[in-house]
């Protein structure tokens, strides 16, 4: 018995390591791109660990075959030990890739550790890309003491995403996007359906026994800065006070959370996956990233885009982030050239990238994106145009947002806090890392 | 017998120590060592990166007395292993003594249920933590047979932490079984059979005879599982990630997003070694409440 | 001692459940690595769905997953530092038991204290230490600090104390000097012991989380349990994926099991842990 078992153990040792040298070829190997000789070899890092970062690596692949003397490495970290890697080597300036990306509410976190390679030399007058070609408050996210730190790529955030089928099966348009709370809130209610067939609205609602939803909370941070700026207000006043204390900042997480419990038309975030609900036709609407999707394709859902909708009653606004390009502040040489053509090559090619869901930071590109080819992207992109908002960005915006505002946001829309106490306890702390700053 | 003499003439002193050498090489670099540092990292505010560090004494311990997520963190901690290692000592004593009386299939039930034993903890998480899913669960399933609603396991606050000690149960209690399997074959056969021929019934055997005779084993199993159990780190980082909220947020868990996720070694350094005073208080008044009891007895 | 029939149908039905316990949460898990990722998102059910071994050739070819490096890696780190450690602690557990030098009693005891710190307190300093000697991302970086295992030697330890003199006696006749005797004539005594120690630090290895988490980050150099954590955090949708990215490490683990299963279980008593 013993034998068998230990050649067993050979076998699945020997197979796994065998069958790994066997390339699938519809799955391209992208770790290397470029021939092995090439004269000039790049490292390149960044995060995308889903099926957005085989697509970008397509793109570098493309990059390299229009410039055999350069080779690139693509390296891919989750997000969370990216950044510990990434901050360490560049400090400790040893092991740094050449080309990296980061979101830009990070620069600051960055630049402030003197780690990044100025940018100003890529755009005109000494560079080809144009500023004008980049929404001006994109280009401001760039700067931090004055200097321009990075090259976009692309931005991405916050919009509506819905079920059509579900929609239809109500007799509801799915084209006709709320317009405020109260159309929003109402048509939540009719897209909620107990097993019996009952909406939240009426006597006998068995909200233990929910068959469908009509949407839900999704990932706290996005929807609450967007409905949080709505209203004018915002986690920080700039200088150095958190201001999430505010009758702003409560009117916005109170709407969230009275979704859940007043109105009856989300399920606790909780134990409950949104994407997955939507595409098995138990949830109507949801607000979500562009970068969804590639699961609404994978998953055949027969999905329709809103752009994100006016819930506060100030101003518009969306939460929108970017990923950025840099490079190291050591960068030197026949690497800093070649990372130079790097940079500008993805800057401009991000037309595939759109097919992530991805609408490219460069507006040219970005206005001729074909709405036929990749929806989402030029959904989402064009809500960007108008309402798009990009986050205050702070030396230590990680702490801020994991330690100190993100799981009071859970906490309310658990019904663990309630929203006064949770701002109360959100605002505490991170006025805690702001003045420890 | 004597030790051979000769090698302990100081001819041979030298080496000698070549034998332990090696050893107290790894065990000053890696343990002694750092046991020191780690108490003086606590004394500065100590970032990552960069080259400045602050002397601030206790300022970090001053501050971790008012930090609402340590207390937070240890509640939560605290509640998991005293339900974790008592959970797992009483179940695996009583999985033993039925275990202990079956003859046949013995050694395939003992082997079934160390097989959880043998899983690293992030397997475990990811076959637990999918089995206690709320909507595609195995757990509700099977509740669901029998007419019980969706119970969402990992998502109230009541519930998680429970959840997650069932799960370690589930992990876990193989190991304390074998040592418990161990000690019940110790007990001398004699015995019960003169409890029976007095005609005491199995419950009055149980608790006169074999528990008292295991109470070292049982001892030794709480408080090496409370112990363990205090550092419980995996299941909070892959399954529930802390939540909902921040009730299954575990104090390693603190401590590793303090020093790896906001660079802050100083103030994590002052969260172990508190951590670690907690630990050996717990047991030492283990050892004390078991030292008295066996004085009462006597 | 007779038990009534009653009790005995308790005890039978309560053994089984719990064996049932054991083995559905593991079975169900590889039923959903072999069926389509659809049917993860839905309420299980006893039938079968495609079944097929689609993902778990899908985990292992994935270039953004690189499985077989963590397979490998934890293999080799394993398999290292159980050879090394042995060796280390081996002969310095023949030391302490029975060779003589000044402070012998006095090092001993300090070993013994410092079991009493938990492992944690060392944490942020170790990493330190091996960050600035340049071994992140370096198998060494995991080796060099699993080598000082005080509760090994404290184990192994044990065992010498319980050999009879007459072997070393019988030896030092012969002419054999101290590494001889510990080689050729001792231990061949421990055996037991030895295997019981490495079985153990063999599993405590492979199965190890926080540890490689911290010391290793480029994607090719993680071992199994972290890459299970990138793969069940960023690839959760993939739920088949993940489920047959688990078994990878399941089912070397069990293997092992089944065939070392005396030993472990002798180890595990000996040692008193229980493997937990």
């Amino acid at each position: 018995m013993n034998k068998v078992l230990a050649v067993l153990l050979a076998c699945l040792i020997g197979g796994t390591v065998g069958l790994s040298g066997q390339a699938d070829a519809s799955k391209p190997i992208v770790t290397e791109a470029g021939s092995a000789t090439a004269k000039t070899k790049l490292v390149f890092w960044n995060g995308l660990t889903g099926s957005d970062g085989v697509t970008l690596d397509g793109i570098v692949k493309k990059f390299t075959a229009a410039n055999p003397d350069v080779s690139v490495r693509v390296e891919k970290m989750v997000w969370g030990t990216y950044f510990d890697k990434l901050l360490t080597s560049l400090v400790s300036g040893s092991g740094a890739p050449d080309l990296f990306l980061l979101h830009e509410f990070e620069i600051p976190q960055f630049a402030s550790q003197g780690v990044l390679y100025e940018t100003s030399e890529f755009f005109k007058p000494k560079g080809e890309l144009d500023k004008a070609d980049y929404e001006p408050e994109y280009v401001k996210a760039l700067l931090y003491n004055g200097k321009t730190y990075g090259v976009p790529l692309d931005r991405h955030g916050w919009g509506v995403i819905v079920n059509k089928d579900l929609f239809k099966k109500a007799g509801i348009d799915p084209a006709k996007a709320p317009k405020n709370q109260k159309e929003f809130i109402d048509l939540a209610i009719k897209l909620t359906l107990d097993k019996n067939g009952k909406h939240p609205n009426e006597a006998g609602f068995d909200d233990k026994n929910v068959a469908q939803w009509g949407t839900f909370t999704s990932w706290s941070k996005p929807n609450f800065l967007s409905t949080l700026w709505q209203y004018g207000g915002n986690w920080t006043d700039g200088k150095g006070k958190a201001t999430l204390d505010t009758p702003e900042a409560h009117k916005a997480l109170q709407f969230w959370v009275d979704l859940i419990y007043k109105y009856k038309v989300s399920a606790k975030p909780a134990g409950f996956d949104g994407w997955q609900n939507l595409a098995n036709q138990k949830l109507a609407f949801i607000p979500e990233g562009c970068w969804i999707y590639n699961f609404l394709t994978d998953n055949k859902v027969n999905y329709g885009v809103w752009e994100y909708p006016q819930l506060g009653d100030k101003k518009p606004a969306v939460w929108t982030s970017g990923h950025v390009m840099y490079m190291p502040a050591t960068a030197s040489g026949a690497n800093l050239a070649a990372t130079k053509k790097l940079i500008s090559y993805l800057a401009q090619n991000t037309a595939t990238w759109a097919t992530a869901g991805m609408p490219a930071a460069n507006l040219k590109v970005r206005n001729a994106l074909k709405a036929s080819e990749v929806p989402v992207a030029v959904a989402y992109g064009t809500s960007f145009k108008r309402q798009g908002q990009f986050d205050i960005a702070h030396v230590s915006i990680s702490e801020i947002i994991d330690k100190g505002y993100a799981p009071e946001l859970d906490n309310a829309l658990n019904g663990l806090k309630t929203v006064d106490q949770a701002l109360k306890d959100a605002n505490k702390a991170v006025q805690e890392i702001l003045d420890r700053s | 017998m004597l030790k051979p003499k000769s090698w302990r003439t100081g001819r041979y002193i030298a080496g000698n120590y070549l034998f332990i050498l090696p050893f107290l090489a790894f065990f000053l670099a890696f343990t002694a060592i750092p046991i020191v540092q780690a108490v003086f990292m606590s004394l500065f505010d100590w970032p990552m990166l960069g080259k400045k560090r602050n002397f601030i004494g206790l300022q970090n311990f001053i501050k971790l007395m008012d930090d609402g997520i340590w207390w937070q963190a240890l509640r939560n901690t605290l509640f998991f292993a005293a339900m974790t290692a008592g959970g797992l000592t009483a179940f695996s004593l009583f999985v033993s003594l039925q275990l202990n009386k079956r003859g046949k299939g013995r050694n395939l039930y003992r082997f079934l249920f160390y097989i959880p034993v043998v899983l690293s903890v992030a397997a475990m998480g990811i076959v637990i933590g999918w089995s206690f899913s709320t909507q595609y669960g195995l757990v509700n399933a099977l509740l669901g047979t029998i007419g019980i609603p969706q119970i969402n396991w990992l998502g109230e606050k009541e519930l998680v932490i429970p959840t997650l000690a069932i799960a370690t149960l589930w992990w876990g209690f193989g190991g304390p079984m074998l040592i418990y399997l161990a000690g019940l074959q110790g007990i001398p056969k004699q015995l019960y059979e003169a409890a029976e021929i007095d005609g005491a019934s199995q419950f009055t055997t149980t608790r006169k005879i074999t528990l008292p005779l295991m109470a070292p084993s049982i001892f030794f199993v709480l408080v090496t599982q409370v112990i363990a159990h205090i550092q419980v780190f995996g299941q909070s980082y892959l399954i529930t990630g802390g939540g909902p909220g921040r009730e299954s947020y575990t104090s390693i868990f603190y401590l590793y997003q303090t020093a790896w996720r906001y660079y802050r070694m100083g103030y994590g350094s002052s969260i172990a070694i508190s951590l670690a005073v907690i630990i050996l208080v717990l047991t030492l008044f283990q050892f004390v409440v078991n030292r008295r009891r066996n004085e009462v007895e006597y | 001692m007779k038990s009534n029939l009653l009790g005995r149908l308790l005890t039978h039905t309560f053994l089984i459940l719990v064996g049932l316990a054991c083995l559905l949460p593991l079975l169900f898990s590889l039923k959903i690595a072999l069926e389509p990722t659809r049917f993860a998102f839905q309420a299980p059910t006893w039938d079968w769905h495609d079944p097929s071994l689609e993902h778990f050739i899908e985990v292992i070819q994935r270039q953004d997953l690189l499985l077989p490096n963590w397979f490998v890696n934890s293999l080799f780190l394993s398999s290292t530092i159980v050879i090394l450690q042995l060796s280390i602690v081996t002969t310095a557990a023949y030391g302490f038991a029975r060779l003589t030098f000044p402070g012998r009693n006095f090092l001993f005891m300090l070993l013994l204290f410092t079991m009493m710190v938990p492992g944690q307190v060392t944490m942020i300093p170790v990493y330190t230490m091996i960050r600035d000697l340049k071994l992140l991302d370096n198998y060494l970086g995991l080796i060099l600090p699993a080598m000082a295992n005080v509760f090994g030697l404290f184990m192994i330890r044990q065992f010498f104390l319980g050999i009879p003199r007459d072997f070393e006696e019988a030896a030092m006749i012969d002419g054999a000097g101290r590494w001889r005797t510990l080689f050729v004539v001792m231990l061949p005594q421990v055996r037991a012991g030895l295997v019981a120690l490495g079985i153990l630090t063999f599993l405590g290895s492979w199965n190890d989380l926080f540890w490689p988490l911290i010391v290793m980050n480029k994607l090719e150099m993680r071992t199994l349990p972290v890459g299970l954590t990138v793969l069940n955090g960023s690839y959760g949708a993939e739920r088949a994926l993940v489920m047959a990215g688990a078994f990878f490490s399941i089912v070397p683990a069990l293997i092992l099991y089944g065939i070392f299963q005396k030993r472990i279980i002798q180890g595990s008593m000996l040692s008193g842990l229980g493997g937990r």
